[in-house]
């Protein structure tokens, strides 16, 4: 009897000792340096402050003392704050170059100067897929519409409607949705439908993450190729 | 709606293998049985009844299984997680170390089920056939944590009529038997019904003092709840889990009527449920011999 009631007990302690161990995720990404505001025209001796995001090895966005030019400064000249001047009309790329002690990370954009400011089309077209066994697919247009930012799917978009807890994110790390803008759980699962953000800029993120939360795990994805 | 995790279908499951069956228990007789089950898998079967991976989940279930004969046709089953660990890993950034979404735990009482049995044919019957009524509490806690998927229950009250055929046989001089089950499952808050069927084949060694059982498990869905598209709750599981499961369980009796039980079952095939073995121990009492 007493082996048993020490059996009994056993059973029971082994419910409460089961500890909570660590998964890992592959979540490096690499860093990454871009500017994240763009015009197409510049109006002559007009001010423009350009701004850039560097984000470290898991998408994550850091403050880094960056590096702002002009290919052409009798054009655009630029400041190390990224505020530019138009001093004449002709065309200039403006550069921002960060030095990571690794590596020396740039991004560019061509900028003319000209009669008038004229904002870039911040419209970008893309597909979601999915990187698991559930369906998770559809074309989607990325574009920014006054103070809002638009991500619209079209007919062709079809998800699983029976994955529990999936939702939809912003994030700079295409594995991870740590520091992700979360859009909002998933409500439609098949045929044209859209999502209006607000508080974000066009060029802050770079993929669309479908997360499923239940299973902490990724779904899908989709990228800006900005 | 309430909810469902994938993995409280092999829970439900997760019974004797060597009591039950068409075999009602004696009046005033009866089988107990305290056993440890548990399931850590970081995998799942997908809708499409494919393997996707999700974040290490586990399960420890400290449960009570009870029959006991009311009349020698009539039996009263109980079968309870008395304690249920419910857990999820920390998922961690393999670059950085640092915790992504904390992995956290709950401890609370699960989900259980009371049964009636009733034989259809007379005791000592060469082909028994029982009926069982089984009425599943939601007793356990449907969601729990941060992002409110930890569970140790379904949260929905759930109502099984099955029946049950066998029959007893000879192997040179070993004792075995073979049985069979079908029933319903009717569900409510929305959950799918479901068909489930099985059958179970065992055999006694060492003048029955060791009994070795195998058992088919089959859970099929009607697929006739609500999905993600139909429910604009904030729940954040599935609905429509089926599976195909086999296990295997040795029960030694030690004394007369006090033994151990080990075993260990596994879904070979599945939607929406966990891909990897559960594994239970326990020590039995059988009044019955």
């Amino acid at each position: 009897m007493k082996n048993s009631i020490l059996i009994a007990l056993a059973l029971i302690a082994m419910t409460f000792t089961s500890c909570i161990g660590d998964d890992f995720l592959e979540d490096f990404v690499g860093q990454s340096l871009r500017i994240t505001s763009a015009i197409d025209t510049l109006e002559i001796n007009t001010d423009y402050q350009f701004e850039k995001m560097y984000l470290n090895d898991i998408g994550q966005e850091e403050t880094a003392d960056v590096f702002w030019s002009s290919s052409n400064t009798d054009v655009i000249e630029i400041n190390q704050n990224g505020l530019a001047t138009a001093l004449a009309k002709g065309t200039a790329t403006i550069s921002v170059e960060f030095d990571t002690g690794e590596a020396i990370l740039k991004d560019s954009t061509q900028v003319v100067v000209g009669e008038t400011t004229v904002v870039a089309e911040n419209r970008i077209e893309g597909r979601v897929e999915t990187t698991t066994f559930y369906v998770l697919e559809g074309d989607f247009v990325y574009r920014e519409e006054g103070e809002k930012v638009l991500l619209e799917f079209g007919e062709d978009y079809v998800a699983s409607n029976r994955l529990p807890g999936l939702y939809v994110y912003l994030s700079n790390n295409k594995n991870s949705v740590s520091d992700a803008f979360e859009i909002g759980k998933v409500t439609t699962f098949q045929g044209a439908h859209s999502y209006e953000i607000e508080g974000i800029g066009f060029k802050d993120y770079q993929y669309i993450v479908y997360f499923c939360k239940p299973f902490n795990v990724k779904v899908g994805d989709g990228e800006f190729n900005f | 709606m309430k909810n469902i995790s994938i993995v409280i279908l092999i829970i439900i499951f997760s019974t004797s293998v060597f009591a039950g069956g068409p075999w009602p228990q004696q009046k005033g007789k009866g089988y107990f049985k305290l056993s440890e089950w548990w399931i850590v898998f970081d995998q799942h079967y997908t809708d499409q009844g494919l393997i996707d991976p999700n974040v290490t989940t586990g399960i420890f279930n400290t449960s009570l299984y009870a029959e006991y004969g009311i009349t020698n046709r009539l039996t009263a089953q109980f079968n309870g997680a008395l304690v249920s660990r419910n857990y999820m890993n920390n998922l961690r950034s393999n670059t950085t170390k640092e915790i992504i979404v904390a992995g956290e735990a709950i401890n609370r009482l699960g989900d259980i089920d009371v049964s009636l049995k009733y034989g259809l044919t007379k005791p000592g019957s060469k082909i028994p056939v029982a009926l069982t009524l089984t009425l599943g509490l939601p007793t356990g806690t449907p969601s729990a944590g941060t992002l409110n998927n930890l569970q140790t229950g379904d949260g929905e009250f759930n109502q099984i009529l099955q029946i049950d055929a066998g029959k007893g046989f000879s192997i040179g001089k070993s004792s075995a038997y073979v049985s069979g089950y079908a029933g319903i499952n009717n569900r409510t808050n929305q959950f799918s019904e479901e068909f489930r069927y099985g059958g179970e084949i065992g055999l006694g060694l060492a003048k029955n003092k060791l009994w070795l059982a195998a058992k088919l498990q089959a859970v099929e869905s009607f697929k006739n709840g609500a999905t993600a598209e139909t429910v604009s709750s904030t729940s954040i599981f599935a609905n429509n889990s089926e599976f195909t499961s086999l296990g295997l369980e040795a029960n030694l009796y030690v004394t007369k009527k006090l033994g151990l039980s080990v075993g260990a079952a596994g879904a070979f095939r599945g939607e929406i449920i966990a891909a990897a073995p559960s594994y239970s121990v326990g020590v039995f009492v059988d009044l019955s011999r």
